[in-house]
């Protein structure tokens, strides 16, 4: 295997860094075609806001690409200097590599562990490539097999379970309240862009009518037209609250928005069913007193963040299981990859011998013809096949044992000189 | 065969649903679909002997033996459909208890030998509908109040904020309440109309009867009462859902004590 894996993540490179060396998607196939054009390898390009990475192979017979010559390509494309490049990227070679992309792929290798997005990023970089003919045998096997462990990794361990964005968090909650959406009434209450992203994940769960209040009318009016809701007056807060059943609050006033006097008026006036409100506002917008698990339910940002925190440490459990599953995998690819490498030329070398010892024992029985017994004749025969693979045993396992190690690739040329197997 | 059949006993589907409720709660600690499949395998087995046991020995529900045991069984499908149906919930966990308690509450009984009328024979067709009319409108107020244990156990999560998808996974606290609201909204015209029937039935043979005055008789009023009060609440006073389930669990409670009492019409509850 002649496999590398150079780039640099979020705990090798820093941020301005890793922007710098991004491949947009017009650039990755470009990209592509330079390195299939510049170093004639399999080359996949992975490149996401935590990580660049080139995975890329070559022939045995070529000489395996360095860190310094990836700095130097990466230079040249992004305009930066090698030297400013090198010290950041980090290189794993052959069964190294392997694991990695492994671990990548089962998300052990993100900033935050379980992760589901770096399956499909991965999954769209091999597609690329695919798409570039940049993928060759080695890289199409590799990438088939990590998607393959990564699946395996979700569906046997909790690694992925649970939800740890702030937003998806607050929308996991609104689903433990309500079934159906088609018959409820979001409020938003401000119209900053902190709300922004529970607003676009409550969105997507297509209420039936958005409603939008701020201090500015203006930028009421602005935020309703972009979510296609419609703008309510500040001075009809309380009015709005009666009809709604979720509430997202980000205005931050101070003193507290709602106390829970104000909000015992307003539960006076609905005609019942909970409410559900998502407080993201610093200071908290929402008295958290009024949170009664039955008529209101506030969720603010501590509560969101301590959900998310807990998810982590759930994930964490299974952290150890995912990595031996990954381990089993790597195992089991490496020694599939060993077996489809070598198998021919082991194949040809065992071919080979069976011809020399059928010819050799051949002449030896006629030589003896008439003075052996059948019984002697098989014995004859069984003594020159034991020792045909004693004789084989040796460089068959020395092979195998130097693929495992990761130079097998000299050992095959030097059988297939020795035993003239071209 | 039939010997066989006659073999059934209580402990046969009592303690079937007693190893699924187990392999239910083993589940939860360690989810494997393994455990899930067997209680379930359990949990029809419970369910196939129970209702050979009401077909063999068709018990009345005239009687608290044959009421509990009859309203066992319809918590037993309503267990068996749930679980089915709401796969990942922890469904079973309310359920099958219920049925374990009806179950049991019938050992305080004893079938009593014959008690007349059987309300399957159609010796009275309008007793029959009276009893049946009853009954379900017993099964809307089991499904209530299984309904009611699940939303006061959600309301509980959601209070001290557990971690959504985790520990006891339940229904939505919106669905829990509207199953609790259907249930009773569809079993009160069915008691108001059993209890009619049975009131003219009574009238027609109050010298044969205590009547009126029976226990049945006045915890099924007491429950027809209780009703009343939750669909006030409900539809007029916009009470929260916490304290509609409450009232409900407080109703089933009653339905308890009016099913371990004997109908005016059974020999043995004659004065």
């Amino acid at each position: 295997m002649n496999l590398a894996v150079i780039g640099c993540d979020f705990r090798s490179a820093p941020l301005a860094l890793r922007e710098r060396l991004a491949f947009p998607d017009a650039k990755l196939e470009r990209a592509l075609d330079e390195l299939i054009a510049r170093y004639d390898c399999e080359a996949v390009v992975v490149s996401t806001c935590n990580r660049v990475e080139l995975y890329l192979a070559r022939s045995l017979a070529e000489q395996a690409l360095d860190a310094g010559l990836v700095a130097e390509f990466l230079g040249e494309f992004h305009g930066l200097t090698a030297a400013e490049i090198r010290p950041h990227l980090l290189e794993r070679r052959d069964s190294e590599a392997v694991q990695h992309l492994f671990r990548v792929a089962a998300s052990l290798d993100s900033m935050i562990v379980g992760e589901g997005q770096i399956a499909g990023q991965l999954k769209r970089a091999y597609e690329k490539a695919r798409g570039r003919s940049a993928a060759g045998p080695l890289l199409n096997a590799l990438f088939q097999n990590a998607f393959a462990a990564a699946k395996r990794v979700r569906h046997e361990t909790g690694i992925a379970k649970g939800r740890v964005s702030v937003s998806s968090v607050a929308v996991d909650f609104v689903r433990e309240v309500f079934t159906r959406f088609d018959d409820k009434t979001v409020l938003v209450i401000g119209a900053g862009k902190m709300g922004g992203l529970t607003l676009r994940q409550l969105r997507h769960l297509n209420p039936r009518e958005i409603l939008v209040t701020n201090r500015s009318a203006e930028k009421a009016q602005s935020l309703a037209s972009e979510c296609g809701g419609t703008a309510v007056p500040w001075e009809q807060l309380d009015d709005a609250c009666v009809r709604a059943d979720i509430v997202l609050s980000t205005t931050g006033a101070e003193p507290t928005l709602m106390p829970w006097r104000r909000w015992d008026g307003i539960l006076a006036r609905r005609a019942g069913g909970t409410v559900v409100v998502i407080d993201i506002a610093i200071p908290r917008d929402f008295d958290p007193r009024i949170h009664d698990g039955d008529r209101t339910c506030v969720f603010n940002i501590d509560d969101l963040k301590n959900i998310r925190e807990k998810t982590l440490a759930e994930r964490r459990k299974h952290v150890a299981p995912a990595e031996a599953i990954v381990e089993q995998e790597v195992h089991r690819f490496l020694k599939e990859w060993t077996r489809r490498r070598n198998g021919p030329v082991i194949a040809r070398l065992t071919q080979d011998c069976d011809v020399k010892r059928a010819a050799i024992v051949a002449q030896v029985m006629s030589k003896l013809n008439g003075r052996l017994t059948d019984d002697d004749k098989r014995y004859l025969e069984k003594a020159f096949h034991l020792m045909q693979n004693q004789f084989l045993h040796g460089p068959i396992s020395a092979l195998d044992e130097a693929t495992h190690e990761g130079h097998g690739g000299n050992l095959l040329e030097a059988l297939r000189k020795l035993f003239r197997l071209e | 065969m039939e010997s066989l059949l006659q073999n059934i006993t209580r402990v046969c589907f009592g303690a079937s649903y007693a190893v699924a409720l187990l392999l239910e709660l083993a589940q939860m600690l360690n989810p494997r679909p393994v455990l899930r499949l067997l209680g379930l395998c359990f949990g029809g087995a419970g369910l196939v002997a129970h209702t050979i046991y009401l077909i063999v020995r068709q018990p009345t529900i005239a009687a608290p033996f044959g009421s509990l045991l009859l309203l066992a069984w319809v918590v037993a499908v309503f267990y068996f459909y749930g679980t089915l149906h709401h796969r990942g919930l922890a469904w079973a966990v309310f359920v099958l208890p219920l049925a374990l308690i009806l179950i049991g509450l019938s050992y305080a009984f004893t079938d009593g030998g014959s008690p007349e009328p059987r309300w399957f024979t159609g010796e009275s067709f309008w007793g029959a509908i009276h009893g049946i009319l009853l009954l379900l409108a017993f099964v809307g107020l089991s499904v209530g109040g299984v309904a009611s244990v699940m939303y006061l156990a959600q309301a509980r999560r959601l209070k001290s904020k557990a971690l959504p998808g985790s520990g006891l996974r339940l229904l939505s606290l919106e669905r829990l309440a509207q199953m609790n609201r259907r249930a009773v909204t569809w079993a009160f015209p069915l008691l108001t109309a059993g209890l009619l029937v049975g009131a003219i039935l009574l009238a027609q043979h109050s010298d044969a009867s205590p009547g009126f005055f029976s226990p049945r008789v006045l915890g099924t009023i007491g429950l027809w009462l209780a009703f009343l009060v939750l669909l006030y609440l409900r539809y007029l006073a916009h009470s929260s859902n916490r304290q509609l389930a409450i009232l409900t669990l407080a109703a089933f409670g009653l339905l308890l004590v009016t099913l371990a009492t004997n109908h005016p019409v059974v020999p043995g509850s004659r004065p």
